[in-house]
């Protein structure tokens, strides 16, 4: 067994990556709870603006800033667009049907990536990596400390939005129920522009930082939005809050594995198996429900 | 929650009388007869080997796709992690292969088995949660056996209970049955062995498994208040899903005789999904037209020199433009499109030809 020294510097890994995680999450969780959409492209999304943005640094003579920017753009762009076309035509399917969708723009976003960048070895770099802090013997670089900050900041942000502006009341409107909110004069298209707008600004921030935090690669970027899924989950795709926390959590048990080689292979299964006990935990009390589906 | 207990009139209604062939069935038996002749005889001397894999490969995968066609069509389970229940197969069988001489078809047979209950296993999560969550779990799951895949590795004739080893290039590869070594006699095989899959699936769809799935699909209330014994039915599902992936895992085991990690990714489990939704799962020859979409389709692309990355896209499309427009896939949506094109052409021929005579 390492000891604690050895543990020291996968807290601050893990507390960063579970940061963007929480970020992730919140993102999916507020799109949720909106538009009725499991986000499933979140991470591909990210993955092309990051990728793109790599491309603008690398190949041309792009300011890196406007490239960040254009990357984040990228992911709301591209969201919002996704919701536009094909929000309304789905809008009244089971869940599973909208989260399948997602996972056709996933598809074609991974297809368009791996043909435009094929696998090779491609590093981000961003200029916040340069300096950071000495905490006792770790170092912590000022990603690090902007993936943990900007999770705690959204959260908030996202959350006193939801509680305070009218925007943010009909957003909670939509998420009780659809129907009735159309009735009483919510906006429900604009309403929803706004959330899967947010939500893709959102896919794009993470997949700026963790291509910078874990790796710029188009698979893994895609895939990393399972941690973000289960932190989601665990929060029932309801609690921000909750959110957080479990997106900070699954970031640190997963760091924290790493010194402890036993079991370090296997350490990239924590989201799959903190999800899948979530999920369990969820759906604990079998209710047999008749009555309209999502509800 | 015991629906053991339900009337009896409930069951009968369940059971059926049988049905009478009519002319339509068995018109319709003799072509897929003749088109079975076909393929399995007619077809194998015109190809070359490269083909021949490729059909191979397709008759392969449209058992892969006929368990998910089965879960998602009938059952109303969405399960993303189908090609992990493919790569437990595919080592049980290369495991028993390496570990014991039995005979290809017993291996084959104990692979069905052994995946059966494991499909059961993964399945259990099905009873407590369905739609998304089910979904989500599967690919959860999906997600975590790749990983332990991805340290354990496939056997190829090492020691141990994995049976890997990583020095054993010289090792030879997972057995064929000794009727079929040939690539020809082989591939023949697998047609004959996907046939059966296909019948098996069938007899089960026409019987009263498939009316209790039918049933569980439309309502679970529903069923359960008439009786259908709604835990059996999911969990059966679940395991004959799994034990024909769990035979199409044995059979690409002894095609190309070595297994590799990066055939089964969770991308993998998400295209399938997709070709199967795109193929139609409301028809098992749905099953059949999803695995010339990941089989053929790749080959065909790559014969005309388009990027092999096109096909991701277009299964992203596909399967867009199948949950919007078309629910029941290709198998039903081309026919009728064909056939819409076809009355649109007469018409505009007949039009043409009025016009003509009206000028004369």
């Amino acid at each position: 067994m390492p000891s604690f020294e050895d543990f020291k510097p996968f807290f601050v890994t893990g507390l960063s990556l579970g940061g963007v995680y929480a970020l992730s999450g919140t993102g999916i969780v507020v799109l949720y709870r909106a538009t009725g959409v499991l986000n499933l492209a979140f991470g591909a999304v990210g993955a092309m603006g990051a990728l793109i943005s790599w491309a603008l640094i690398n190949h041309t003579s792009a300011n890196q800033y406007v490239a960040y920017a254009v990357c984040i753009l990228f992911g709301g762009i591209v969201t919002l667009a996704y919701g536009i076309i094909f929000g309304p035509p789905l809008a009244g399917r089971d869940p599973l049907v909208k989260a399948v969708g997602t996972l056709g723009l996933a598809l074609i976003l991974l297809g368009f990536m791996s043909w435009f960048w094929p696998p090779k070895s491609r590093s981000m770099f961003l200029p916040t990596s340069n300096s950071g802090y000495q905490i006792g013997i770790v170092h912590v670089t000022w990603t690090q400390i902007i993936g943990l900050v900007a999770a705690v900041v959204v959260t908030i942000g996202t959350g006193a939005f939801l509680r305070f502006t009218r925007l943010g009341t009909a957003m909670r409107a939509l998420a009780d129920d659809r129907e009735i909110a159309a009735t009483l004069g919510v906006p429900v298209r604009r309403v929803e522009a706004v959330a899967w707008l947010g939500s893709g600004l959102l896919a794009g921030t993470a997949g700026l930082l963790l291509s910078d935090l874990v790796a710029l690669d188009a698979v893994t970027l895609t895939f990393l939005v399972i941690s973000s899924l289960a932190a989601a989950l665990i929060a029932r795709l309801q609690s921000l809050v909750v959110t957080l926390f479990a997106g900070i959590v699954i970031g640190l048990v997963d760091a924290l594995i790493t010194p402890i080689l036993s079991i370090s292979t296997y350490r990239d299964m924590t989201p799959f198996v903190l999800a899948t006990i979530g999920l369990l935990w969820i759906s604990r009390r079998r209710v047999v429900s008749v009555g309209r589906a999502g509800t | 929650m015991n629906a053991g207990g339900a009337p009896s009139e409930a069951r009968a209604s369940l059971s059926l009388p049988e049905r009478r062939p009519t002319a339509g069935t068995i018109v319709r038996g003799g072509v897929i007869a003749v088109l079975l002749a076909f393929v399995l005889a007619g077809l194998p001397p015109l190809l070359s080997v490269y083909w021949l894999d490729v059909l191979t490969a397709v008759a392969i995968y449209s058992v892969v796709a006929l368990g998910l066609n089965l879960l998602v069509g009938r059952v109303g389970l969405v399960s993303l992690g189908q090609i992990a229940i493919l790569a437990l197969g595919a080592w049980v069988a290369a495991r028993l292969d390496f570990a014991t001489s039995l005979p290809f078809p017993i291996v084959l047979l104990a692979t069905g088995v052994i995946t059966a209950v494991l499909g059961v296993i993964v399945g259990l999560p099905a009873l407590r949660v369905s739609g998304l969550y089910l979904a989500l779990i599967t690919l959860m799951l999906a997600g975590a056996i790749t990983i332990v895949l991805n340290s354990t590795n496939f056997p190829n004739g090492g020691g141990g209970f994995l049976g890997h080893t990583e020095s054993s290039f010289g090792s030879g590869g997972i057995r064929r049955p000794s009727i079929a070594v040939s690539d020809q006699a082989y591939y023949r095989y697998a047609v004959v062995l996907a046939a059966l899959m296909f019948v098996l699936a069938l007899l089960h769809v026409r019987s009263k498994p498939g009316r209790a799935w039918a049933a569980i699909r439309q309502s679970e209330p529903a069923a359960l208040a008439a009786g259908v014994n709604v835990t059996l039915y999911k969990l059966w599902a679940f395991a004959l899903a799994a034990f024909i992936t769990g035979i199409a895992g044995g059979i690409l085991g002894g095609s190309s005789g070595k297994l590799f990690v990066t055939q089964f990714t969770t991308q993998g489990s998400i295209i399938l999904l997709a070709v199967v939704l795109m193929g139609g799962v409301f028809s098992l020859w749905g099953a059949l037209a999803a695995g010339v979409l990941l089989q053929l389709l790749p080959a065909l692309l790559n014969d005309w020199g388009a990027p092999p990355d096109l096909l991701t896209v277009i299964f992203g499309v596909g399967v867009l433009q199948v949950l919007v427009t078309a629910p029941e896939g290709l198998v039903v949506q081309v026919p009728r499109d064909l056939a819409t094109l076809g009355r649109f052409l007469l018409r505009l021929g007949r039009r043409a030809a009025s016009l003509l005579g009206g000028a004369q």
